[in-house]
Protein backbone atom coordinates (compact mmCIF):
# COMPACT_ATOMS: atom_id res chain seq x y z
CA UNK A 1 0.00 0.00 0.00
CA UNK A 2 2.62 2.44 0.88
CA UNK A 3 4.67 2.17 -2.12
CA UNK A 4 1.52 2.03 -4.40
CA UNK A 5 1.36 4.66 -6.96
CA UNK A 6 -0.74 7.43 -6.21
CA UNK A 7 -3.68 7.94 -7.44
CA UNK A 8 -4.71 11.57 -8.64
CA UNK A 9 -7.73 11.22 -6.29
CA UNK A 10 -5.27 11.06 -3.45
CA UNK A 11 -3.53 14.44 -5.03
CA UNK A 12 -6.51 15.68 -5.28
CA UNK A 13 -7.97 14.89 -1.61
CA UNK A 14 -4.62 16.78 0.07
CA UNK A 15 -4.54 19.73 -2.61
CA UNK A 16 -6.69 22.30 -1.26
CA UNK A 17 -5.30 22.09 2.32
CA UNK A 18 -1.53 22.00 0.35
CA UNK A 19 -2.15 24.97 -1.45
CA UNK A 20 -3.68 27.23 1.05
CA UNK A 21 -0.57 26.19 3.74
CA UNK A 22 1.68 27.24 0.28
CA UNK A 23 -0.13 30.77 0.42
CA UNK A 24 0.62 30.88 3.61
CA UNK A 25 4.57 29.97 3.53
CA UNK A 26 5.30 31.66 0.54
CA UNK A 27 2.81 34.82 1.19
CA UNK A 28 1.16 34.95 -1.95
CA UNK A 29 -2.35 34.62 -3.35
CA UNK A 30 -3.85 31.27 -2.87
CA UNK A 31 -4.88 32.02 -6.78
CA UNK A 32 -1.42 31.67 -7.35
CA UNK A 33 -0.65 28.19 -6.75
CA UNK A 34 -1.56 26.01 -9.61
CA UNK A 35 -1.01 22.43 -8.93
CA UNK A 36 1.69 22.37 -11.89
CA UNK A 37 3.59 25.86 -11.33
CA UNK A 38 7.42 25.76 -10.42
CA UNK A 39 7.98 26.47 -7.11
CA UNK A 40 10.98 27.89 -7.45
CA UNK A 41 10.73 29.30 -11.20
CA UNK A 42 6.83 30.45 -10.73
CA UNK A 43 6.58 31.37 -7.11
CA UNK A 44 9.63 32.71 -6.71
CA UNK A 45 10.53 29.99 -3.63
CA UNK A 46 13.32 30.06 -1.72
CA UNK A 47 15.37 26.92 -0.28
CA UNK A 48 13.74 28.48 3.58
CA UNK A 49 10.87 28.44 1.85
CA UNK A 50 10.40 25.09 1.55
CA UNK A 51 11.18 24.16 5.03
CA UNK A 52 8.77 26.42 5.98
CA UNK A 53 5.93 24.22 3.74
CA UNK A 54 7.56 20.92 5.18
CA UNK A 55 6.46 22.80 8.63
CA UNK A 56 3.00 23.68 8.03
CA UNK A 57 2.56 20.79 5.85
CA UNK A 58 3.34 18.45 8.89
CA UNK A 59 0.89 21.14 11.46
CA UNK A 60 -1.98 21.15 8.86
CA UNK A 61 -2.22 17.56 8.25
CA UNK A 62 -0.64 15.91 11.50
CA UNK A 63 2.29 14.55 9.99
CA UNK A 64 5.91 13.95 9.72
CA UNK A 65 7.97 14.46 6.65
CA UNK A 66 11.34 13.57 7.05
CA UNK A 67 13.82 17.06 7.56
CA UNK A 68 15.71 18.06 4.43
CA UNK A 69 15.37 14.60 3.02
CA UNK A 70 13.17 16.00 -0.50
CA UNK A 71 16.05 14.89 -2.18
CA UNK A 72 16.96 11.85 -1.14
CA UNK A 73 13.20 10.94 -1.38
CA UNK A 74 13.42 11.14 -5.08
CA UNK A 75 16.40 8.75 -5.54
CA UNK A 76 14.01 5.89 -4.11
CA UNK A 77 16.18 2.55 -3.40
CA UNK A 78 18.99 3.61 -5.66
CA UNK A 79 22.26 3.93 -4.03
CA UNK A 80 24.01 7.40 -4.31
CA UNK A 81 26.92 6.72 -6.30
CA UNK A 82 24.48 5.37 -9.00
CA UNK A 83 22.24 8.41 -8.68
CA UNK A 84 24.51 10.85 -9.08
CA UNK A 85 27.89 10.82 -10.32
CA UNK A 86 29.96 14.21 -9.46
CA UNK A 87 26.89 16.31 -8.85
CA UNK A 88 25.05 15.05 -12.17
CA UNK A 89 22.44 12.73 -12.37
CA UNK A 90 23.40 9.44 -13.89
CA UNK A 91 20.63 8.03 -16.80
CA UNK A 92 20.04 5.54 -14.08
CA UNK A 93 18.97 8.15 -11.74
CA UNK A 94 17.02 10.19 -14.35
CA UNK A 95 14.71 7.13 -14.99
CA UNK A 96 14.35 6.90 -11.18
CA UNK A 97 14.12 10.45 -10.88
CA UNK A 98 11.34 11.04 -13.77
CA UNK A 99 9.42 8.26 -12.02
CA UNK A 100 9.13 9.80 -8.57
CA UNK A 101 8.30 12.84 -10.32
CA UNK A 102 5.99 11.76 -12.53
CA UNK A 103 3.91 14.46 -12.79
CA UNK A 104 6.64 17.03 -14.47
CA UNK A 105 6.36 16.47 -18.56
CA UNK A 106 9.58 15.46 -19.64
CA UNK A 107 10.50 19.15 -21.14
CA UNK A 108 11.57 19.80 -17.56
CA UNK A 109 13.84 17.36 -17.24
CA UNK A 110 17.38 18.70 -18.58
CA UNK A 111 20.20 16.88 -19.44
CA UNK A 112 22.89 17.32 -18.06
CA UNK A 113 20.74 17.35 -14.97
CA UNK A 114 22.67 18.81 -11.77
CA UNK A 115 21.54 17.29 -8.56
CA UNK A 116 21.37 20.74 -6.76
CA UNK A 117 18.68 21.96 -9.94
CA UNK A 118 15.69 19.20 -8.74
CA UNK A 119 14.05 21.46 -6.26
CA UNK A 120 13.89 23.41 -9.72
CA UNK A 121 11.33 20.66 -10.87
CA UNK A 122 9.44 20.50 -7.44
CA UNK A 123 5.58 21.76 -7.84
CA UNK A 124 2.61 21.63 -5.74
CA UNK A 125 1.89 18.37 -6.92
CA UNK A 126 5.51 17.16 -5.51
CA UNK A 127 4.18 18.06 -2.11
CA UNK A 128 0.40 16.85 -2.45
CA UNK A 129 2.55 13.41 -3.21
CA UNK A 130 4.78 14.02 0.10
CA UNK A 131 1.65 14.64 2.17
CA UNK A 132 0.14 10.97 0.52
CA UNK A 133 2.77 9.22 1.28
CA UNK A 134 3.72 10.34 4.74
CA UNK A 135 -0.18 9.74 5.48
CA UNK A 136 0.19 6.45 4.47
CA UNK A 137 3.37 6.02 6.10
CA UNK A 138 1.37 6.64 9.52
CA UNK A 139 -1.18 4.89 8.98
CA UNK A 140 1.22 1.61 7.96
CA UNK A 141 2.25 2.36 11.74
CA UNK A 142 -0.70 2.68 13.30
CA UNK B 1 11.72 58.39 20.54
CA UNK B 2 10.67 55.92 22.96
CA UNK B 3 10.42 52.05 21.90
CA UNK B 4 8.95 49.81 24.10
CA UNK B 5 11.17 46.53 23.82
CA UNK B 6 8.68 44.33 23.23
CA UNK B 7 9.15 41.64 26.06
CA UNK B 8 5.77 41.64 27.35
CA UNK B 9 4.14 38.26 27.18
CA UNK B 10 6.79 36.75 24.88
CA UNK B 11 7.51 32.85 25.46
CA UNK B 12 11.06 32.87 26.31
CA UNK B 13 13.08 29.75 26.57
CA UNK B 14 16.42 29.79 28.64
CA UNK B 15 19.07 26.78 28.97
CA UNK B 16 20.51 26.05 31.87
CA UNK B 17 18.26 28.60 33.82
CA UNK B 18 18.40 27.12 37.91
CA UNK B 19 21.90 29.13 38.43
CA UNK B 20 24.45 31.73 37.65
CA UNK B 21 24.20 33.69 34.47
CA UNK B 22 21.09 31.75 33.29
CA UNK B 23 19.45 32.12 36.67
CA UNK B 24 19.94 36.16 36.27
CA UNK B 25 18.19 35.74 32.21
CA UNK B 26 15.12 34.24 33.35
CA UNK B 27 14.86 36.83 36.02
CA UNK B 28 15.36 39.66 34.12
CA UNK B 29 12.83 38.39 30.99
CA UNK B 30 10.34 37.47 33.96
CA UNK B 31 10.66 41.05 34.93
CA UNK B 32 9.72 42.34 31.73
CA UNK B 33 6.69 40.34 31.39
CA UNK B 34 7.71 37.78 29.43
CA UNK B 35 6.63 33.82 29.64
CA UNK B 36 9.49 32.01 30.57
CA UNK B 37 10.59 28.43 30.70
CA UNK B 38 14.21 27.23 31.46
CA UNK B 39 15.69 23.87 31.25
CA UNK B 40 17.96 22.46 33.70
CA UNK B 41 20.01 19.43 33.89
CA UNK B 42 20.26 18.31 37.26
CA UNK B 43 19.76 20.59 39.71
CA UNK B 44 16.34 20.37 40.57
CA UNK B 45 16.77 22.44 44.13
CA UNK B 46 17.78 25.30 42.53
CA UNK B 47 15.64 25.09 39.64
CA UNK B 48 12.65 24.94 42.37
CA UNK B 49 13.70 27.73 44.16
CA UNK B 50 13.69 30.26 41.18
CA UNK B 51 10.45 29.32 39.93
CA UNK B 52 8.91 29.25 43.34
CA UNK B 53 10.80 32.69 43.69
CA UNK B 54 8.79 33.73 40.84
CA UNK B 55 5.82 32.68 41.13
CA UNK B 56 5.71 33.93 44.58
CA UNK B 57 5.61 37.50 43.19
CA UNK B 58 3.08 37.01 40.08
CA UNK B 59 5.59 36.15 37.53
CA UNK B 60 5.12 33.59 34.76
CA UNK B 61 8.41 31.04 35.36
CA UNK B 62 8.25 27.42 34.45
CA UNK B 63 11.01 24.19 34.34
CA UNK B 64 12.01 21.33 32.30
CA UNK B 65 14.27 18.95 33.56
CA UNK B 66 16.29 18.68 30.34
CA UNK B 67 19.91 17.60 28.84
CA UNK B 68 20.46 19.49 26.33
CA UNK B 69 23.00 17.19 24.98
CA UNK B 70 19.80 14.97 23.87
CA UNK B 71 18.29 15.90 20.81
CA UNK B 72 15.25 13.95 21.29
CA UNK B 73 14.85 15.19 25.20
CA UNK B 74 15.14 19.60 23.63
CA UNK B 75 12.58 18.83 20.84
CA UNK B 76 10.20 17.30 23.15
CA UNK B 77 10.27 19.66 25.76
CA UNK B 78 10.19 22.54 23.10
CA UNK B 79 7.20 21.06 21.83
CA UNK B 80 5.66 21.20 25.67
CA UNK B 81 6.66 24.73 25.25
CA UNK B 82 4.81 25.91 22.04
CA UNK B 83 1.95 23.66 23.03
CA UNK B 84 1.45 25.31 26.37
CA UNK B 85 2.18 29.33 25.02
CA UNK B 86 1.06 28.56 21.33
CA UNK B 87 4.91 30.03 20.01
CA UNK B 88 7.97 30.75 20.92
CA UNK B 89 9.56 34.17 20.44
CA UNK B 90 13.22 34.00 22.38
CA UNK B 91 15.78 31.20 22.75
CA UNK B 92 18.56 32.11 24.39
CA UNK B 93 21.46 29.15 24.77
CA UNK B 94 23.18 29.78 28.03
CA UNK B 95 23.43 25.72 29.12
CA UNK B 96 27.47 25.55 29.07
CA UNK B 97 29.91 23.67 31.17
CA UNK B 98 33.63 23.79 31.62
CA UNK B 99 36.82 21.22 32.56
CA UNK B 100 40.04 23.60 32.05
CA UNK B 101 43.21 21.71 32.03
CA UNK B 102 46.08 21.91 30.07
CA UNK B 103 45.43 20.03 26.50
CA UNK B 104 48.06 17.01 27.39
CA UNK B 105 46.13 16.66 30.87
CA UNK B 106 42.98 16.44 29.24
CA UNK B 107 40.77 12.93 29.56
CA UNK B 108 38.41 11.91 26.76
CA UNK B 109 35.44 13.08 28.78
CA UNK B 110 36.65 16.25 29.34
CA UNK B 111 37.09 17.22 25.66
CA UNK B 112 33.52 15.53 24.70
CA UNK B 113 31.23 16.56 27.27
CA UNK B 114 32.46 20.26 26.98
CA UNK B 115 32.11 20.35 23.16
CA UNK B 116 28.45 18.10 23.47
CA UNK B 117 27.11 20.24 26.27
CA UNK B 118 28.34 23.93 24.61
CA UNK B 119 28.19 22.77 21.02
CA UNK B 120 25.55 20.17 20.57
CA UNK B 121 23.79 21.62 22.87
CA UNK B 122 23.32 24.96 20.97
CA UNK B 123 22.41 23.04 17.77
CA UNK B 124 19.59 20.34 19.68
CA UNK B 125 18.35 23.55 20.49
CA UNK B 126 18.35 25.98 17.66
CA UNK B 127 17.22 22.60 15.70
CA UNK B 128 13.98 22.08 17.96
CA UNK B 129 12.87 25.54 18.08
CA UNK B 130 13.62 26.93 14.57
CA UNK B 131 11.01 25.39 12.85
CA UNK B 132 8.37 27.35 14.94
CA UNK B 133 10.40 30.80 14.54
CA UNK B 134 10.28 30.28 10.36
CA UNK B 135 6.89 29.39 10.53
CA UNK B 136 6.11 32.35 13.24
CA UNK B 137 8.27 34.60 10.52
CA UNK B 138 9.70 36.03 13.77
CA UNK B 139 12.08 34.86 16.56
CA UNK B 140 15.37 35.96 18.37
CA UNK B 141 18.19 33.23 18.64
CA UNK B 142 21.11 34.43 21.54
CA UNK B 143 23.99 31.92 21.99
CA UNK B 144 25.98 32.62 25.35
CA UNK B 145 29.71 32.55 24.10
CA UNK B 146 32.79 33.46 26.10
CA UNK B 147 35.13 35.51 25.87
CA UNK B 148 37.47 32.34 25.41
CA UNK B 149 35.95 31.93 21.94
CA UNK B 150 38.39 34.72 20.26
CA UNK B 151 41.01 35.09 23.02
CA UNK B 152 43.43 32.97 24.14
CA UNK B 153 42.94 31.39 27.61
CA UNK B 154 45.49 28.67 29.73
CA UNK B 155 44.16 25.20 30.33
CA UNK B 156 41.00 26.03 27.96
CA UNK B 157 41.54 24.78 24.50
CA UNK B 158 38.10 22.53 25.08
CA UNK B 159 35.86 25.63 26.52
CA UNK B 160 37.37 27.85 23.98
CA UNK B 161 37.07 25.74 20.75
CA UNK B 162 33.36 25.03 21.83
CA UNK B 163 33.00 28.77 22.48
CA UNK B 164 34.61 29.70 18.84
CA UNK B 165 32.17 27.32 17.55
CA UNK B 166 29.34 29.12 18.79
CA UNK B 167 30.67 32.47 17.15
CA UNK B 168 30.68 30.76 13.78
CA UNK B 169 27.56 28.93 14.40
CA UNK B 170 25.45 32.10 15.25
CA UNK B 171 26.93 33.98 12.21
CA UNK B 172 25.90 30.85 9.88
CA UNK B 173 22.91 30.64 11.36
CA UNK B 174 22.12 34.42 11.09
CA UNK B 175 22.64 34.41 7.29
CA UNK B 176 19.97 30.92 6.76
CA UNK B 177 17.09 32.54 9.26
CA UNK B 178 17.46 36.32 7.74
CA UNK B 179 15.05 35.66 4.74
CA UNK B 180 12.35 35.01 7.80
CA UNK B 181 13.24 37.82 9.92
CA UNK B 182 14.82 35.89 13.04
CA UNK B 183 18.21 37.62 14.22
CA UNK B 184 20.37 35.23 15.47
CA UNK B 185 23.52 37.02 17.91
CA UNK B 186 25.69 36.07 20.74
CA UNK B 187 26.69 37.57 24.02
CA UNK B 188 30.70 36.72 24.85
CA UNK B 189 31.14 37.13 28.56
CA UNK B 190 34.12 37.66 30.00
CA UNK B 191 34.87 36.48 34.03
CA UNK B 192 31.75 37.15 35.55
CA UNK B 193 31.19 35.93 38.99
CA UNK B 194 29.86 32.84 39.04
CA UNK B 195 30.25 29.26 40.82
CA UNK B 196 31.77 28.42 37.12
CA UNK B 197 34.37 31.00 37.63
CA UNK B 198 35.20 30.52 40.97
CA UNK B 199 38.51 28.66 40.27
CA UNK B 200 39.68 30.75 37.98
CA UNK B 201 38.74 34.08 40.06
CA UNK B 202 40.44 31.91 43.22
CA UNK B 203 43.49 31.26 41.06
CA UNK B 204 44.68 34.03 39.26
CA UNK B 205 42.32 36.67 40.84
CA UNK B 206 44.23 39.87 41.00
CA UNK B 207 46.20 38.53 37.71
CA UNK B 208 42.62 38.66 36.00
CA UNK B 209 42.08 41.45 37.33
CA UNK B 210 44.61 43.87 36.43
CA UNK B 211 43.67 42.69 32.71
CA UNK B 212 40.14 43.90 32.64
CA UNK B 213 40.10 47.56 32.11
CA UNK B 214 36.75 48.50 34.46
CA UNK B 215 38.86 46.54 37.05
CA UNK B 216 36.08 44.67 38.39
CA UNK B 217 34.48 41.34 37.32
CA UNK B 218 31.16 41.27 35.79
CA UNK B 219 27.81 40.48 37.19
CA UNK B 220 25.55 37.78 36.18
CA UNK B 221 23.25 40.61 35.73
CA UNK B 222 25.35 42.56 33.25
CA UNK B 223 25.52 39.44 31.10
CA UNK B 224 21.80 39.17 31.59
CA UNK B 225 21.05 43.34 30.16
CA UNK B 226 22.78 41.98 26.53
CA UNK B 227 20.67 39.12 26.25
CA UNK B 228 18.05 41.14 27.61
CA UNK B 229 19.36 44.15 24.46
CA UNK B 230 19.23 41.23 21.46
CA UNK B 231 16.27 39.81 22.57
CA UNK B 232 14.02 43.35 22.54
CA UNK B 233 12.58 45.25 20.05
CA UNK B 234 15.79 47.38 20.26
CA UNK B 235 17.84 45.72 18.93
CA UNK B 236 15.50 44.61 15.82
CA UNK B 237 18.57 45.50 13.02
CA UNK B 238 20.91 43.63 14.68
CA UNK B 239 22.01 39.83 13.32
CA UNK B 240 25.09 37.45 13.48
CA UNK B 241 27.21 39.41 16.17
CA UNK B 242 29.01 38.55 19.23
CA UNK B 243 28.46 41.33 22.00
CA UNK B 244 31.31 41.20 24.20
CA UNK B 245 30.47 42.23 28.25
CA UNK B 246 33.71 41.54 29.86
CA UNK B 247 34.63 45.11 30.74
CA UNK B 248 37.18 45.72 28.57
CA UNK B 249 39.19 42.38 29.41
CA UNK B 250 42.38 41.70 27.42
CA UNK B 251 44.01 38.42 27.39
CA UNK B 252 46.41 37.29 25.64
Amino acid sequence: MANDAITKEEILAVYPKVAETMADALGCDIEDIKLDVSLIEGLDAESIDFLDMVFRLERAFKIKIPRGKIVENARGDLPESEFEQKGIVTEKGLVQLKSYLSEIPDSRFKTPMKVADIPRLFTPETFCKLVVRAQREAQATA
Amino acid sequence: MRIDAGLLGKSVIVTGGSRGIGRAIVELFADEGSDVTFFYRDNAKAADEVVQAATATSRKVASEKVDVRDASACAAAVERVANRCGRIDILVNNAGIIRDNQLAALEDDDVRSVLETNVGGVFNMARAVVPHMIVQRAGKIINLSSVSGEKGGRGQTNYAASKGAINAFTRALAVELAPRKITVNAVAPGVIETEMSQDVRDAAGDVVLSKILLRRFGSPEDVACAVWFLASDYANYVTGEVLHVDGGFKME
